[in-house]
């Protein structure tokens, strides 16, 4: 079946094009314009429409068991919803695997990575994925506070040991790249340490965060991992970390590194209040460091829940839960922390976060290295994505929001000075084009000929907000899944993984490792595509080696 | 009467049965379509099942308007209204094992839950990279006289048959932690002051019970007791997970729904309500008037007062008090087919691959999907 998209606005970065023309799609791929007079089957007229690639979150914790516990930890945090047609099953049930796959396709995205899971949990990872429909899926492994890679370094094993064990626990999770959250500190934390920095060493193993990230940074790309590997600083949260993450900027030299949710580490102690935005130094140091890219991690106001891996930081926040309760689990590698949070917009600091968070989009200047994130559900649940876009491409609407907060806040920000809208070609340069090529999907985030015909049409409108929230139509590999902003029926996506070959002797190794440390075999990890429930689960994306 | 084995390899063929009477599985699964979609409340417990036949349970009770129980929701339930009324530390068996100097045993039925904590966790691992960590175990409150067969290590026992006054003792012990003064406590004070310290002493220390055997407040006070703790030193929690997976299904009720299991769909939208929704309690009320019964892993249906299963799901022993109107053998998570279950010593989903097929029968998931595909024969002919 040929479908033929007629005259809408096709914003495709990758492609150098803005344009009115246009797009015709065959079964699930964008195919070129039929020769000699052949129709298409179906003919939609696109007229006064903006059609993009299918949108792609590099960054959003909506799998795992950090997310089931944050579930079970807040069950007046999800009231279920209206009924909804029987043609979807669950839909309606509140943060649901169901309702995140039908929202996120109601707003043109069909591609989201779950960047945050212990590898002993990556099955059960998975399995929540299975039962997200309609989008694509992919997770980002944990390591670096876990004691076979602490245990390496501190045997002075080297890069090449480094590398093969990062092989291993790719094909074993089915990960797309691999994340590092406070390297080594929540190793420190279940030594009682109550504070870790960059350079801090990790008791018995003896290594500093920094020769972790740079070891990690290194095999990930010595691998061929499209995706550099992808940080979570030290002292999330805390004043004055800027520097922290300028340290670890610094620390990337030239390879590749993505640093995540940069907003948690865009402030300064500055100011009566001690807290205070040092995003203009970031966003300096980002634009001066072409091998770094970033994710926002953009604050809003409202109640949420912080699901972290980084214990050591949820475990110093939980005296500001909200409401008053909080989880903490010591973990084979990471582990986890929630905690319920609030963000108020009369809150000083609150207030200088959403602030934070702005000025990194706006002061970033190469929309092709930041990415669209608020982290959710950290900064605020991906559902207020609508209002992000909003801010972002029109400033008088910041001016209306910034005219709310607390006047001290603006004062030790620059937010109010900004004047940047972000084009529709920016936004969809940050949601498309580049998280496509940060994470290797070569068929993903254009609209050329040969892409996979993951497409959102969207009618733009004065309100900026209600044209990303209810896309007029999406396809996902040629499917039409949406129509007029809501979810018509489920197709099951896959998993996007990465397959570097595996070193024979990294397999008897780390059997007789879990056999001696953990009396277990080392497969008990291992994700089965029959264990999923679901045909054909998974995709491999190619290596670059 | 069931059907003869097969004879082969020993694997047999599937039973089914109607009113006790041998039937297919097609008829079987119909009929039990027939009792659901008439029904005005129906109610899936049980969910004694791996992850897919969870999975097909709940997108069932979905479609019925049904609610999602599991046999140990009781249990789950007290440690689970523990983590969402005050919050929790948690840890895993892998974390404990490697790590932990102090082990606080609380309570009864330790090992009787969970078998491998004698090899897994009170006897000290080699440590590949030579840490050498001393463990203590201390166990706490236990029956009078109460012995761990089969270990022979040392442990501490305090406050033995202190039985009811369980719950006051630990607040005793929590409020000396904080250097409280308290009246009185069944365990000498020198002896609660002595423990309080060997637990502030702990470099990461943890408190080990089966919410089985133990009630809401002494949960809540072992919980809070661990949180002081980490004023100043690490302590954290491995409740034991109940069995016949019910920390899988806890896992894929949350989800698939957002919420545990007590979960109905009446409204057609999720509803959670731990009391409303108490399996025993929609029996004994006659608010359910179909009970489709779910235990894949062997275990007996609880005895209810006032009601009786309509639908059975069962291993071929699985000895039934009354004839349900329906039985469909089911396969065993694991032994008969490959399956995701939680592991207690992981903590975990994990896969399992089927030790010894031993019947053809179908699996939970695939019994219920024949009952959902007969479902709407039901309701077109009843409608």
């Amino acid at each position: 079946m040929l479908i033929h998209l007629k005259g809408g606005r096709l914003v495709d970065p990758a492609n150098n094009r803005d344009e009115i023309g246009d797009l015709f799609i065959r079964r699930d791929r964008i195919v070129a314009p039929p020769q000699g007079g052949v129709r298409a089957d179906e003919t939609v007229d696109a007229d006064g429409l903006v059609v993009m690639a299918g949108g792609i979150d590099i960054h959003s914790h909506i799998a795992g068991a950090n997310v089931s516990t944050a579930r079970l930890l807040l069950p007046e945090q999800h009231r279920a919803h209206a009924r909804r047609p029987a043609a979807t099953p669950l839909s309606n049930a509140g943060w649901s695997t169901f309702e995140t796959g039908c929202l996120y396709a109601e707003m043109g995205f069909t591609t989201v990575v779950e960047p945050a899971i212990s590898p002993h949990q990556a099955l059960h990872a998975h399995l929540e994925l299975a039962d997200i429909p309609i989008i694509d899926k992919a997770i980002l492994a944990i390591l670096g506070n876990d004691d076979f890679v602490l245990g390496l370094m501190r045997s002075g094993e080297g890069a090449s040991a480094i590398q093969h064990y990062v092989a291993w626990i790719l094909e074993s999770t089915r990960a797309l790249g691999i994340k590092v959250i406070n390297a080594g500190g929540v190793a420190a934390f279940k030594d009682n340490v109550r504070k870790f920095s960059f350079d801090d060493v990790v008791p018995y193993y003896g290594v500093t965060s920094r020769q972790i990230v740079k070891a990690l940074q290194r095999a990930v790309h010595d691998l061929g991992v499209p995706h550099p590997l992808h940080v979570h600083c030290n002292n999330l949260g805390l004043p004055g970390n800027f520097k922290t993450a300028l340290e670890t900027i610094a620390a990337a030299e030239d390879l590749p590194l993505h640093l995540a949710h940069l907003q948690f580490y865009g402030y300064g102690a500055e100011g009566n209040q001690g807290f205070s935005s040092s995003a203009p130094q970031l966003a300096e140091a980002i634009n001066s460091a072409p091998n770094v890219t970033i994710d926002v991690g953009q604050a809003m106001f409202g109640q949420t829940v912080t699901v972290s891996s980084d214990v050591l930081r949820q475990f110093s926040a939980r005296g500001q839960a909200h409401p008053k309760k909080y989880v903490i689990i010591d973990g084979d590698s990471n582990g986890g922390g929630i905690v319920p949070y609030e963000y108020k917009a009369g809150s000083f600091f609150n207030a200088v976060q959403f602030a934070v968070g702005l000025e990194l989009f706006l002061l970033i200047s190469d929309p092709w290295r930041v990415f669209f994130t608020t982290d959710h559900p950290n900064g605020a649940p991906f559902t207020t994505y609508p209002e992000i876009f909003a801010l972002l491409m029109n400033k008088d609407l910041r001016a209306q929001w910034v005219s709310r907060l607390p006047t001290e806040s603006a004062a030790v920000t620059t937010l109010p000075s900004l004047t940047r809208e972000y084009t529709l070609y920016e936004i969809a340069t940050m949601t498309r084009a580049a998280p496509a090529r940060l994470l290797g999907l070569a068929d993903r985030g254009h609209l050329g000929v040969g892409g996979r015909a993951d497409v959102a049409l969207y009618r733009p409108g004065k309100d900026l907000a209600a044209m990303f929230r209810s896309a007029a139509r999406v396809y996902k590999d040629g499917d039409l899944v949406v129509r007029d902003g809501a979810v018509t029926h489920y197709r099951f996506g896959r998993s996007l993984q990465v397959a570097p070959a595996v070193e024979a002797t990294m397999q008897r190794r780390m059997a007789s490792y879990y056999d001696a440390r953990y009396g277990l075999p080392s497969d008990f990890m291992r994700v089965p595509e029959g264990a999923v429930g679901r045909p054909q689960p998974f995709e491999t994306i190619a290596c670059s080696c | 009467m069931e059907h003869m084995a097969s004879g082969d390899q020993g694997v047999t063929e599937p039973a089914a049965s109607i009113d006790g009477d041998p039937a297919s599985l097609e008829d079987a699964a119909a009929e039990a379509a027939r009792l659901l979609a008439r029904s005005s409340q129906p109610l899936i417990a049980g969910l004694g099942a791996d992850i897919e036949g969870a999975r097909a349970a709940i997108a069932l009770a979905e479609q019925v308007g049904g609610v999602v129980e599991h046999m140990h929701s009781s249990v789950l339930m007290r440690d689970l209204d523990c983590l969402r009324e005050t919050g929790v530390m948690l840890t895993t068996p892998g974390e404990a094992r490697v790590r932990a100097d102090v082990l606080l045993l609380v309570g009864d039925a330790l090992v009787e839950t969970w078998p491998a904590l004698i090899e897994r966790l009170l006897r000290l691992p080699a440590r590949p990279e030579g840490v050498d960590v001393a463990r203590r175990v201390i166990w706490l409150a236990p029956e009078a006289d109460a012995k761990i067969p089969g270990f022979s290590g040392e442990i501490t026992v305090i406050g033995a048959g202190i039985g009811a006054t369980r719950a006051v003792n630990l607040a005793v012990l929590r409020a000396r932690l904080k250097g409280r003064r308290v009246a009185r406590a069944e365990i000498p004070l020198p002896t609660l002051d002595a423990l309080a310290a060997d637990l502030k002493g702990a470099r990461f220390g943890v408190a080990i019970w089966t919410a089985a055997r133990l009630g809401a407040l002494e949960l809540e006070m072992l919980n809070g007791l661990v949180r002081d703790l980490n004023d100043t030193t690490r302590f954290s929690t491995l409740p034991l997970a109940a069995p016949d997976n019910g920390a899988g299904v806890l896992a894929a009720c949350g989800w698939m729904t957002g919420f545990p299991m007590r979960t109905g769909f009446g409204t057609g939208a999720p509803e959670h309500n731990p009391w409303r929704f108490d399996a025993e309690r929609l029996v004994a009320s006659g608010e359910t008037d179909c009970v489709l019964w779910v235990s894949a892993f062997g275990a007996p249906p609880l005895v209810w007062r006032g009601g009786s299963i309509s639908v059975a799901l069962c291993d071929r022993e699985t000895r039934l008090a009354e004839t349900p109107k329906v039985r469909i053998e089911v396969a065993r998570p694991g032994v008969d087919h490959d399956a995701v279950l939680h592991s207690p010593d992981t903590g975990t989903l994990g896969a399992v691959s089927a030790k010894a097929p031993r019947t053809a029968a179908p699996t939970v998931a695939e019994a219920l999907a024949r009952i959902a595909a007969r479902l709407q024969d039901s309701s077109a002919s009843t409608c």
